[in-house]
């Protein structure tokens, strides 16, 4: 079995970075993801959405097992995979997964420590202590964060000093620092303003040619703009994955149709 | 048929929008048949009544874009809505266009019945009579999403532009004898063509009216497959 950590990990066995193959998935008795299907594949940006309580964020927080922490959960049905590892093999270690699948949430949360600090924490965590392998790569993740140019002459001050979108950018390349292969986002611009969403979707569009991204948003728009896929959920089930510009001009499903433009009733 | 949208106001504007568009249909049809009817009957009044109401259609296409504008900016409208938006605005530009050559079909009958020659107007008719079913067909197909009469025109378009060719031959014929009513053989056949015109503006009103419904580009033979739609 390899080591998720270990690069490369193994040569991809298709152009899927994650594979979900029949996932159901429940919070004790309520079954929350029923029989769900899909491939994310490299490179890509694919973006979930649905109404509240459809199993968007669940299922993003199946793909790097952050759904372990929450007691009575569990997969009853199918796999995940990551570059063609299943997630729940017994010699996958969880910790490890998690800095392969990257995760930045909707409400920024740098350390209460320095800029530096919280990029290089997960360098430090992985057992990096070259200080110059550990500062070159702060300064290449803050510059592909797009925040090197705002915070280099402060790299020792307080992260929580920064505002709410430059926070949200420093935890975007406290994640990438570790060189993930896949990244979820859940509603990373949900507390953002315009012009924060804008940098934050301007990063992700340049990113893509290095990470796979996931991202659930509420926003049509921001699915439209930077998704190149888009999978619409209803109430545990998969309703439609296709390219996103077929899903916003001639969505297949009715029901699609009925919730991107705003007919859901 | 849909159902309404949560936020009603969407469904306002359009509601709006597509009555708009009709509204504009049903200035242009008159204005056509007004300014064949002053072709046929030598009325100069009329004439003057089609030039002068072509403004009317002119205002009209000016607030549907506009309106259209603010439905994209306000709503963000994607899918079907964003096809209607989009779809209703190329239908008035083409409406726009067939008002015009109403407008120079009736500046033809002016300088017909001007004149104190008498002339075989009735010729073109027949055109009138296959242009005006077009531009009936294209508008139903728009405002019932009726896909199969929409890509049906171009057909009915090939027999018009037929028709259109043996009028203009039988004119240019009538032309080296014409002593005194070359002109108004001329002004005649100019008015063939704008019928001609016409119905290839109504096939355009039909092929957007089956990508309202359908999403699928049938504009071009060789782009029916759009790749960027999955169609």
């Amino acid at each position: 079995m390899p080591d998720l950590l270990e690069k490369p990990v193994t040569a991809p066995t298709s152009t899927a970075a994650v594979e979900i193959r029949n996932v159901s998935f429940s919070y004790g008795s309520s079954q929350a993801l029923k029989d769900i299907t899909l491939d994310l594949k490299e490179n890509e940006v694919t973006a979930f959405i649905g109404p509240s309580g459809c199993g968007k964020s669940t299922l993003l927080r199946c793909i790097n097992r952050m759904n372990d922490e929450i007691i009575g959960t569990r997969i009853t049905h199918g796999e995940i995979l990551v570059e063609g590892i299943n997630i729940h093999h017994p010699s996958v270690d969880v910790v490890k997964l998690r800095r392969d699948v990257g995760m930045v949430f909707q409400k920024s949360n740098p350390f209460p420590s320095s800029i530096f600090e919280n990029v290089a924490f997960g360098l430090r965590m992985r057992g990096e202590r070259n200080k110059t392998v550990i500062a070159q790569t702060v300064e290449e993740s803050l510059k592909s964060a797009a925040l090197w140019d705002e915070v280099k002459d402060r790299l020792q001050e307080s992260a929580l000093g920064l505002s709410g979108g430059q926070q949200q950018r420093l935890c975007i390349a406290r994640t990438i620092a570790v060189k993930p292969l896949v990244v979820l986002m859940d509603e990373p611009c949900s507390a953002l303003d315009p012009i924060a969403t804008a940098k934050v979707e301007e990063l992700i569009w340049n990113l893509k040619h290095d990470y796979t991204f996931v991202i659930v948003t509420h926003n049509m728009q921001q699915a439209a703009r930077v998704s190149d896929r888009t999978a619409f959920f209803y109430m545990g089930e998969l309703i439609e994955f296709s390219d996103t510009k077929r899903m916003f001009s001639n969505p297949r499903v009715r029901k699609t149709e009925e919730y991107i433009t705003g007919r859901f009733g | 048929m849909n159902q309404p949208h949560i936020f009603h106001e969407i469904d306002n504007a359009m509601t709006g929008l597509k009555d708009k568009v009709l509204l504009m249909a049903s200035l242009t049809r008159q204005n056509l048949e007004r300014a064949i009817q002053a072709l046929l009957t030598r009325d100069l009044d009329l004439s003057r009544m089609v030039i002068g109401d072509d403004s009317d259609v002119d205002d009209l296409e000016v607030k549907i874009d506009q309106q259209g504008m603010d439905i994209l900016v306000r709503f963000h409208p994607v899918a079907s809505d964003l096809r209607l938006v989009i779809t209703s605005m190329k239908t008035a530009h083409n409406l726009e266009r067939i008002s015009d050559h109403a407008v120079t079909i009736a500046k033809r009958a002016k300088k017909i019945c001007k004149s104190s020659e008498p002339l075989e107007t009735t010729i073109i008719e027949p055109l009138y009579t296959m242009a005006e079913k077009l531009l009936r067909d294209a508008l139903l197909a728009y405002t019932d999403t009726n896909t199969e009469l929409g890509a049906s025109l171009k057909s009915c378009d090939k027999v018009l532009d037929t028709a259109h060719k043996e009028v203009v031959a039988l004119l240019s014929s009538r032309l080296e004898n014409a002593n005194g009513r070359a002109e108004n053989l001329l002004h005649l056949i100019l008015v063939a063509r704008s019928l001609e015109r016409i119905g290839d503006l109504a096939v355009n009103i039909g092929e957007d009216a089956v990508f309202l419904t359908e999403a699928r580009d049938i504009r071009h033979s060789q782009l029916k497959e759009s790749p960027d739609t999955g169609t």
